[in-house]
């Protein structure tokens, strides 16, 4: 089991590595979608390994099904398919940005690579009833409520602020 | 959700209520004006429940703390927001961007600021950072056929979104680390176990995201080019009450993990370097800077590093002197920016040179705009002064004299900016007849003039509330 | 107790009166009824104080007494006050400020008569004498911080008043440029002064004198040298001492009875009267004294140099201002805090009585100031010329005016305190003063006339010349309350003051050394009277440096002599040794520093690419130093 757990987070690790870079990397808008989707993908089957499955199911459905479509959606409808002018040189500040990321990573790893005691939280469940909808939804709407209700605002004022913005009649009202 | 709850949280069920009154209302009415009215009311009473002493405790399971504290912040937060929104009104109609959604946002933001202040579980308090630092973008955009207020606007996002997302990393690693979400649970697991590499680099991220918002260097870069190009009104929220709610929220991250933090030569070290390094890069660079809302956005910068010497301080007066220059920095800073949208929005003026001949023309504007900049530079007997002399001397007393040397050093360079304002409003003659002609004071920035003076005058009550907070905060 | 609020107050109230009027337009054009209303309103606010304490002064029995009117803030452990401090050095500062001050006032309704800015000029002026008020009153060094910010703010926009003149100065062009340089300077001293603060308030915890005093002996030898270091150089600042002198011959810039009030009488003495409050912890530290006399000298000397160089009737004035300035430093470094005082006193009625007549006499040209356009004035401006004269004698020094008393009394306590070297150097320059005060003296009301004729000077009316009779006759007499022991055994104002500040010396001197250095300056004076009238008197349009060897033929052989020996040499020091100094170095310096800060700022500029990805760039570095240090170590 565990043999077979670690080839299978190896192969969805590799994936999602593999979709992030393509997505930056790919200069064909509508390549970089789908190797988004790729990543997104991989990210729920990570979840499931962590025997999150609601998670996994969401991460699913809400990011691959519903945000990516939008955006396939509106790279098809801006017609962003000149490739030579997303091309972007590999200039030095590129290369730096690269190299940063490389040395965040190298230290956050050499940091973690350290000896660290972990604190075990006890629990009467087992992981996997954790990761089920049953109990997310239970915590969510007792210990969690008030986080879960004020969330609403956050939404609330998204579609406030999108409406401002992209407000088609620029007249205001007085 | 018990309904002992929602009064305990009343400032926060009252604020979200209040929303979708407000909401609705605009979305029937459709009047800015009305919802105007309806905000500033709002505003009006949340000030005036924070006037008043009230229970306090721990809210809807320890999500919330409620305490003197969170309702010093939450006044701080509510008056800011009531001033902007006043000084919004005219500058919104000149531009062409009269919305009543604009009011709602504000209030909203308001509303995440007071989350942070509230905030005893870290969900809260990201989600809280999250709902204001939206509004925000959404309110530096708003100018939407400014192609500066988009850039700006964007930027802001940008970053911001890179900042919070190391914001949320610091959470998760420290809720690893130490297998809490609750702040005061994380300061017991951290007094009974030594802190682990993990826990500290999920700190460090978490201050990433803090010192973004309140633009320290190096994270500060952002904070000139989106205070020039967002609408005025907009620039003197996210200068004021936007900082002060990092601060806060800050404070209260700090204080639960002090037992760490406490005389540990590292965190003082790495935490005095910033705060040197925001005075001096903050102050030097305004030196150079003809845009006023430039000058402010470096003089902001330099600010914040006065504040973080009060963090550093590491005291209970250290984080009450913070306390009280968030009020006293918000009340100057709207005010100083008020003044520039009153001219800017008349005469799309924003340099320091075209604001030669103002005291001629415009006696108290000029007054008052001279009291504002006198009170940032920190000259007796403005409020500035005051909180400027309380954070120093809470550094002096935590044994870091020096850092004290460097603050009144880097203050005494920031009178050269702020005065050259005052030489070009006295001592200038006007660059054309009737140069200000149209410009009408309004009386909030007459009322801001006092209670800066005030606070100069007659801090005792006020510092003994943001003592007070202090004391009550955390001893739960 | 009430009193002493009233009095402190009163100006704040008439600030804001005149303030009213000011922004209401309430005087017209050449309004000169209203003028008064607003000008006597104003006088009164400040003599009533004056009549006040002036009671208090009659009943005074030598104890301080401290008024609080409210708890301030709460810093830390300790509370600052509002409170008022009344002893007798800050009571008689106070009479001094309120007195000289009403009668400038009064003078200023007379010069500053069709002005535009006449409401705002006696706004900023009432103003002023409330911050100098609290200054010298307060009972703690933050409420004295707030006067002192309060009273270099006033100096500030009164320099510029008229701010759309131009100004002949060292790097400046305008009188804004000069009130920027007081007041850039004025900043250096303020750090200092509060770095000082923060010492004290680290150590004891507390700001106010008295816990100051008591507790002084909390502060070992470093911690005195440094706060009385830093104090010292916040004196520099407002004190005009060497280096941070250079700012205040070009506040001339501002009206002249600015010049008589702020930068001659009042202000520009704050910085000794601090040094003399806080004298008890000066004296624990007997390198700061050591530096605050050789400074002290050193600048008196300077300045007198250069004053005699100076043609701009003003600049004399100033610079001998400096210099006296070096005299009062002088006698605080020796210790003898009561003559710094006694001389403070003095300089207050002469040197106030010369400004406010060198301005009756810029009136009555229509501004002219250089000295080499006057002359022949004494027949036009009969009162302007003996009320000059008179305080021209006090400055020399002429025996038995109230200058001699004062200036014998420093010289004398130097001596005694055995500094022969300073002493020397003392008398030398005192020389110096007798000199160029007559010159200026000669150089205005003798000789002919070399002022346009159009002009048709005049005397100036009685408003203003009614305070100069009686700051002339302050000078003839002023120096009765301080005269040497051979004279009265008791010196009053030494033992006056002597409840409030310290005293080094005991040992007297005895009256026949004390008749013999009395003699000595009183020849000193004399004969530096006598020289350069012998030689200002005759020459007429020949005062410049270069123009002194096309009049050798002229001249008597005693005129070559002293122009040779003394006049010469001198004038050769100040212009081609110290002035390049004091423009280049000292201001070069100072202007190095603003300039460089500038310089900086924009290259930070540089840094601001407003390239977003750039900024996300920056973040990271921050972030990996940050996780970096705080995790890794």
């Amino acid at each position: 089991m565990e043999t077979v757990s670690f080839i299978l987070f190896s192969f969805l690790g590799a994936l999602v590595m593999v979709g992030s870079i393509g997505t930056v990397w790919s200069r064909n808008p509508v390549t970089s979608a789908l190797f988004l989707v790729l990543n997104f993908f991989a990210l729920g089957g990570i979840y499931l390994l962590l025997e999150a499955q609601f998670i996994a199911v969401v991460q699913v459905i809400v990011y691959a099904g519903a945000i990516m479509v939008l955006f396939l959606f509106t790279i098809m409808l801006l017609n962003l398919d000149d490739e030579q002018a997303l091309k972007e040189k590999f200039d030095l500040q590129k290369g730096f940005g690269i190299l940063l990321g490389g040395v965040l990573l190298v230290e956050v790893l050499y940091i973690l690579g350290l000896k660290i005691n972990l604190p075990q939280k006890s629990t009467t469940l087992t992981p996997v009833e954790i990761g089920e909808a049953k109990n997310i939804g239970r915590e969510l709407i007792t210990n969690f409520l008030f986080p879960f209700e004020i969330v609403s605002i956050l939404l609330l004022l998204a579609v406030v602020g999108a409406i401002v913005l992209a407000k088609k009649n620029f007249s205001p009202n007085t | 959700m018990a309904l002992h709850d929602l009064l305990l949280a009343l400032p926060i069920t009252f604020a979200t209520l209040w929303t979708i009154l407000l909401i609705v209302v605009e979305a029937t009415a459709k009047r800015a004006q009305l919802t105007f009215s309806l905000t500033s009311v709002g505003f009006l009473i949340l000030i005036t429940m924070m006037l008043f002493p009230s229970e306090q405790g721990y809210a809807f399971g320890e999500m919330l703390r409620l305490s003197p504290y969170s309702q010093f912040a939450n006044f701080v937060f509510a008056l800011s927001g009531l001033l902007v929104i006043t000084l919004s009104q005219s500058y919104l109609a000149k531009e062409n961007i009269h919305f009543g959604e604009y009011y709602i946002i504000v209030f909203i933001a308001t509303l995440g600021m007071m989350l942070m202040a509230s905030a005893a579980h870290m969900v809260v308090l990201f989600i809280g950072l999250e709902i204001m630092s939206i509004a925000l973008y959404v309110l530096a955009g708003i100018m939407r056929k400014d192609l500066r207020a988009n850039e700006a606007a964007m930027k802001y996002f940008l970053l911001g979104a890179f900042s919070s997302g190391f914001f949320l990393y610091g959470i998760s690693l420290i809720y690893g680390a130490t297998g809490e979400m609750t702040l005061f649970k994380i300061g017991i697991y951290l007094q009974e176990n030594s802190a682990t590499s993990l826990f500290w680099i999920g700190l460090s991220l978490m201050m990433v995201g803090f010192l973004f918002k309140i633009s320290a260097v190096p994270f500060h870069q952002w904070t000139p080019d989106v205070y020039e190009g967002s609408p005025t009104p907009s620039t003197a929220l996210m200068s004021t009450a936007s900082k002060a709610a990092a601060f806060t929220a800050l404070i209260t991250v700090v204080l639960n993990v002090s037992s760490q933090t406490e005389n540990n030569s590292n965190w003082i070290f790495a935490l005095s370097t910033i705060a040197v390094l925001t005075m001096v890069v903050g102050n030097i660079a305004a030196l150079s800077q003809d845009n006023l809302k430039r000058m402010l956005a470096f003089s902001s910068i330099a600010h914040a590093g006065y504040m973080l010497v009060g963090i550093v301080a590491g005291s209970d007066a250290g984080y009450s002197a913070v306390l009280y220059y968030a009020l006293v920095y918000s009340l100057m800073n709207i005010g100083a920016f008020g003044v520039i949208a009153l001219i800017e929005q008349q005469r799309e003026l924003t340099s320091a040179s075209d604001y030669a001949g103002l005291f001629k023309e415009k006696p108290l504007l000029a007054g008052v705009m001279a009291l504002f900049m006198l009170s940032l530079t920190g000259i007796p007997p403005f409020g500035g002064f005051i909180g400027k002399y309380k954070l120093f001397a809470a550094a002096v007393e935590s044994g870091l004299s020096w850092l004290a040397v460097v603050g009144v050093l880097a203050s005494a360079v920031s009178a050269y900016y702020y005065l050259r304002v005052v030489v070009f409003m006295f001592m200038r003659e006007p660059q054309a007849e009737n140069q200000f002609e149209g410009v009408v004071l309004n009386p909030t920035l007459v009322l801001i003039a006092l209670l800066v003076f005030l606070l100069g005058i007659f801090p005792t009550g006020m510092l003994r509330f943001a003592g007070e907070a202090m004391k009550f905060a955390f001893n739960m | 107790m009430n009193v002493i609020f009233i009095s402190v107050f009163l100006p704040l109230v008439g600030f804001f009166l005149s303030s009213l009027f000011s922004l209401t337009k309430f005087i017209g054009h050449h309004e000169s009824g209203k003028e008064k209303l607003v000008g006597v309103l104003s006088t009164l606010m400040i003599a009533i104080p004056f009549g006040i304490f002036a009671t208090l002064f009659a009943s005074f029995n030598g104890e301080a007494q401290i008024a609080t009117l409210y708890d301030w803030f709460a810093a830390g452990a300790m509370s600052i006050k509002v409170s008022y401090q009344l002893d007798s050095l800050s009571l008689f500062m106070a009479m001094i400020v309120t007195g000289v001050g009403s009668l400038i006032h009064l003078y200023s309704i007379g010069y500053m008569h069709g002005d535009e800015g006449f409401a705002r000029f006696f706004a900023y002026l009432n103003l002023f004498i409330f911050a100098m008020l609290n200054l010298i009153l307060a009972d703690n060094m933050v409420l004295m911080f707030l006067g002192w910010e309060g009273v270099g703010l006033c100096s500030y926009l009164l320099i510029g008043f008229w701010y759309d003149r131009k100004f002949d100065g060292i790097g400046i062009a305008t009188t804004t440029d000069a009130a920027n340089k007081a007041f850039i300077m004025n900043r250096i001293g303020d750090f200092a002064m509060l770095a000082a603060m923060f010492l004290i308030f680290q150590k004891i915890s507390a700001l106010d004198y008295n816990s100051i005093l008591s507790q002084k002996e909390a502060f070992d030898s470093t911690h005195i040298f440094w706060i009385t270091l830093l104090i010292f150089i916040g004196c520099t600042g407002k004190s005009a001492q060497i280096p941070l002198y250079t700012w205040l011959p070009d506040a001339m810039a501002g009206p002249t009875p600015v010049s008589a009030l702020i930068h001659a009488a009042t202000m520009v003495t704050s910085g000794i009267y601090l040094t003399a409050r806080l004298s008890p912890l000066f004296i624990m530290s007997p390198d700061t004294m050591n530096l605050i006399a050789v400074v002290g000298i050193a600048t008196a000397f300077i300045a007198a140099t250069i004053g005699l160089t100076q043609n701009d009737i003003k600049k004399v004035l100033a610079y001998s201002t400096v210099s006296q300035l070096g005299y009062m430093f002088l006698a605080l470094g020796i210790g003898a805090f009561g003559s710094a005082i006694f001389h403070v006193t003095t300089h207050a009625f002469f040197k106030a009585c010369l400004f406010l007549g060198s301005g009756s006499v810029i009136h009555a040209l229509h501004e002219e100031q250089d000295i080499r356009k006057m002359g022949g004035l004494a027949k036009v401006m009969p009162q302007t010329h003996a009320t000059f004269l008179v305080a021209s004698l006090a400055l020399a020094g002429f025996p038995l005016t109230a200058g001699f008393f004062s200036k014998d009394d420093v010289l004398a306590k130097t001596f005694e305190s055995g500094n022969y070297l300073l002493w020397g150097v003392g008398l030398v320059t005192a020389f110096i003063t007798a000199f160029y005060t007559m010159r200026l003296y000669t150089l205005t009301f003798l000789g002919e006339a070399r002022y346009n004729t159009d002009k048709h000077p005049h005397e100036s009316p009685a408003l203003m010349t009614a305070p100069l009779w009686i700051l002339g006759a302050l000078s003839l007499v002023g120096g009765a309350i301080g005269l040497p022991a051979v004279i009265q055994e008791q010196n009053w104002i030494q033992s006056f003051l002597s409840s409030s500040v310290a005293s080094v010396q005991a040992h007297h001197l005895e009256h026949s050394n004390e008749w013999i250095l009395l003699g000595i300056s009183s020849i000193v004076a004399i004969l530096g009277l006598a020289a350069s009238f012998s030689i200002y008197s005759k020459k007429t349009v020949h005062v410049e440096p270069e123009g002194v060897t096309t009049v050798l033929y002229r001249k008597y052989y005693i005129d070559e002599l002293y122009d040779a020996a003394v006049v010469k040499p001198f004038q050769f020091l100040a212009s081609r040794l110290l002035a390049p100094i004091d423009n280049r170095i000292i201001d070069g310096l100072v202007n190095g520093i603003g300039s460089s800060m500038v310089g900086l700022g924009g290259a930070l500029k540089r840094w601001q690419t407003g390239v977003a990805q750039n900024y996300a760039l920056v973040i990271t570095i921050g972030l990996i130093l940050l996780v970096g240090y705080i995790a890794l170590t």
